[in-house]
């Protein structure tokens, strides 16, 4: 037993040397925040059978955070519509790596996937349609005004080479059924 | 106390050998300390190396210039003063409000704290302080120091333009900044020194007297207070532009402006060049048909035949953006129209859509938020070169000009869309979808009317055999050749040119298709 001992009074030795090469530091700052979870129904966009965007309404356990909400809402939109007869909009392999809330109405969603990254083969109205709906169900749930697209974590210039998502995106009256 | 039993030795033993575990994995990032020094002293920051980069630690870095930092999800939000930004663990990429940092790498997290390049607080702490910050890695030392401003040149030019008067002060460098208004004045406080080009000028303007260069402060002393003013930057070179106009209907000094005759005629003096794009190219293929019809190679097709028409039956110079299997960006397109001054700009493609039975044609212009946000930016684009490279920004009167045009542009490039789907629907019989407005690439940037047509969906099983077949990409050829010659005789009569048929000089090798290519020196 005594060498038992001696050999736990070691490896503390050891602990205790490793952990003097790190300077003790106060608590650190970055805390992070309480996710309290709230039900709530929000709104997707989806294409309608006359090609125009209409709302789908879906309650969902969200955090309160909205900051924290918005990468969920838009990996429900991805999802698709609870409707198998509506197709989806995004390639089906369509990811959401972050989704972050900014000052001033302003949202940056950063997707990804294979297709995105290879190179989406499609027409403008299926580009516009997936571009839209992120827009509409980000300004309907969200404070949200303009939408800024990342691929990969990067600027692109389209998702499909027609609609330009190197600036931010406004929600279009022309993409919605009235 | 009696001796521990065996068990429990192991499991002290266990939690130990974890513990060193975490301990080895630690320090196998090579974590060190590095100096953080700003104008309130020094702040030892914790690091650690990676990819032969050191990141620091963002919470304790942050905090040595008075900020803060909070984890947000996956991703973390730094609050520094007003300024915001954002960054996740696997993105290069920060957000600071709708710009970019990029960084040399991605953030590093290791127990909930974030680790950054030294690069991406070179970057940020400018922003957001009036510090410069370098990062020097031999003594581990990230110095923030007080900017040293440059002394600029400036100068001025008015112009009174449409009711507008711009004002445009065009500094040799980025000048800091504020403006204020007070009673009949606007005053630039400019933390730079500038280099006055005048004292005080007066002008012969219905809304400005004079204009002041005085400690450090630019006056611009208006005619009345019933002058509203809106303020922006442009950037390369750095000017503060200043629009003035009468204050809104209802103030006392409200007086209605009389439009004087249409700028548009002064760039514009009628339609002889056409450019056309065949939609993608390449290895962007484009849509594809449930039958397997490319639409880069249909766009291709009708364009070609569109440009022989519009030769022979118009007389107008015809570019293709492609004549041939290639991809071009869409900047090369729009700048390709843009250096051979063309009059006329038309994007051919097919439409795809997911739902089935999606038939028809649709014409699209630049949607307004697109344009506007394209005026703002209309130095960086001027002269930009087929290649995509910038040539030196004109003169600030091309600039306004420039800007001013944008607007015109929009209207024609609605009523060109509006004729192409009139002329679509009229001849070929297909489902209306309308014109519609959408930030399409390849119009912005354009100086010219512009319009993206989609003759129809690919997708669509019935409209793919058609726009497989010859006849029938001859068909739509022809309907957008006579959209394109209504266009022209409309707008040749209301720019007094003419008449549709005013003898265009035809370049030589117009008529030919294939010579309809243009020169193509670079970005190829």
């Amino acid at each position: 037993m005594p060498s038992t001992r001696a050999l736990v009074a070691a490896m503390l030795a050891c602990i205790a040397a490793i952990s003097a090469c790190r300077k003790e530091r106060a608590v650190s700052d970055v805390v992070a925040l309480a996710n309290k979870v709230e039900s709530r129904t929000i709104q997707l966009f989806f294409e309608s059978p006359d090609l125009l965007l209409v709302p789908e309404t879906r309650l969902l356990s969200l955090p309160a955070n909205q900051a924290a909400a918005l990468s969920q809402v838009v990996a429900e939109l991805l999802k698709g519509s609870a409707n198998t007869a509506v197709p989806r909009l995004f390639p089906e392999d369509t990811v959401v790596r972050g989704a972050y809330l900014l000052p001033e109405g302003n949202a940056v969603v950063d997707l990804g996937g294979q297709t995105l990254t290879d190179g989406w083969n499609t027409g403008s109205h299926t580009e516009l349609m997936a571009a839209y709906s992120l827009v509409h169900t980000l300004s309907a749930n969200f404070e949200i005004r303009r939408v800024r697209i990342l691929v990969n974590g990067q600027p692109v210039a389209t998702l499909a080479g027609h609609v330009a998502i190197d600036r931010p995106l406004l929600p279009s009256g022309d993409a919605v059924k009235r | 106390m009696g001796v521990p039993g065996v068990g429990a030795m192991k499991r002290v033993l266990v939690v130990l050998l974890v513990l060193l575990a975490v301990a080895t994995l630690v320090l196998a990032q090579g974590i060190g300390r590095a100096t953080v020094r700003t104008p309130n002293g020094d702040r030892e920051v914790m690091t650690i190396q990676q990819r032969g980069e050191t990141l620091l630690a963002a919470d304790e870095t942050i905090a040595a210039f008075g900020g803060r930092i909070t984890a947000e999800g996956e991703g973390f939000r730094i609050a520094l003063g007003a300024m915001e930004a954002i960054f996740g663990p696997d993105s290069r990429f920060a957000v600071v409000r709708d710009d970019l940092i990029e960084m040399a790498q991605e953030p590093v997290v290791i127990e909930g704290r974030a680790f950054l390049p030294s690069g991406f607080f070179r970057e940020l702490i400018p922003r957001a302080s009036g510090l410069d910050v370098t990062w020097d890695p031999a003594s581990r030392l990230l110095l923030a120091r007080p900017r040293t401003r440059e002394v600029l040149s400036a100068q001025v030019s008015v112009v009174d333009l449409q009711g507008t008067t711009k004002i445009v002060i065009q500094f040799s460098g980025a000048a800091e900044h504020t403006i204020t208004r007070t009673g009949t004045s606007y005053l630039i406080q400019l933390r730079n020194t500038v280099r006055a080009p005048f004292a005080e000028q007066a002008y012969d303007n219905p809304r400005v007297s004079r204009i002041t260069f005085r400690d450090g402060e630019i006056g611009i002393h208006l005619r009345g207070a019933a002058v509203a003013g809106d303020a922006y930057e442009l950037q390369n070179p750095f000017r503060i532009v200043l629009d003035l106009k009468e204050a809104p209907e209802g103030s006392p000094a409200y007086r209605p402006q009389l439009r004087t005759e249409p700028r548009f005629q002064q760039t514009l003096p009628g339609v002889r060049t056409i450019v056309l794009d065949p939609g993608h190219g390449g290895k962007e293929v484009g849509a594809i048909g449930p039958n397997g019809l490319m639409e880069k190679d249909a766009t291709l097709a009708i364009c070609r035949k569109l440009a022989a028409v519009l030769s022979s039956r118009l007389g107008l110079r015809v570019i293709l953006t492609r004549n041939e299997d290639e991809a071009i960006t869409l900047e090369q397109r729009t700048a390709l129209a843009n250096h051979y001054k063309a009059d006329l700009f038309l994007s051919v493609h097919l439409n795809a859509a997911v739902m089935k039975g999606a038939r028809g044609a649709e014409t699209y212009f630049l949607s307004v938020e697109a344009s506007d946000e394209l005026a703002r930016s209309a130095a960086e684009r001027e002269n930009l070169t087929p290649s995509g490279s910038r040539s030196r920004a004109g003169s600030d009167l091309n600039l306004i000009l420039w800007e001013l045009a944008q607007q015109e542009y929009l209207k024609e490039s609605s009523r060109f869309a509006e004729i192409v789907q009139e002329e679509m629907n009229r001849a070929l019989g297909i489902e209306n979808r309308g014109v519609k407005q959408a930030p399409f690439k390849v119009l912005i940037g354009a100086t010219m009317p512009a319009a993206l047509v989609e003759v129809g969906f690919i997708t669509n099983p019935d409209e793919e055999a058609k726009l497989l077949d010859e006849g029938f990409q001859g068909t739509i050829a022809s309907t957008l050749a006579s959209a394109i010659e209504r266009y022209k005789t409309e707008y040749d009569v209301r720019m007094g040119v003419g008449g549709a048929r005013v003898a265009a000089p035809a370049p030589a090798g117009a008529g030919d298709p294939a010579a309809a290519e243009p020169e193509r020196t670079s970005g190829r």
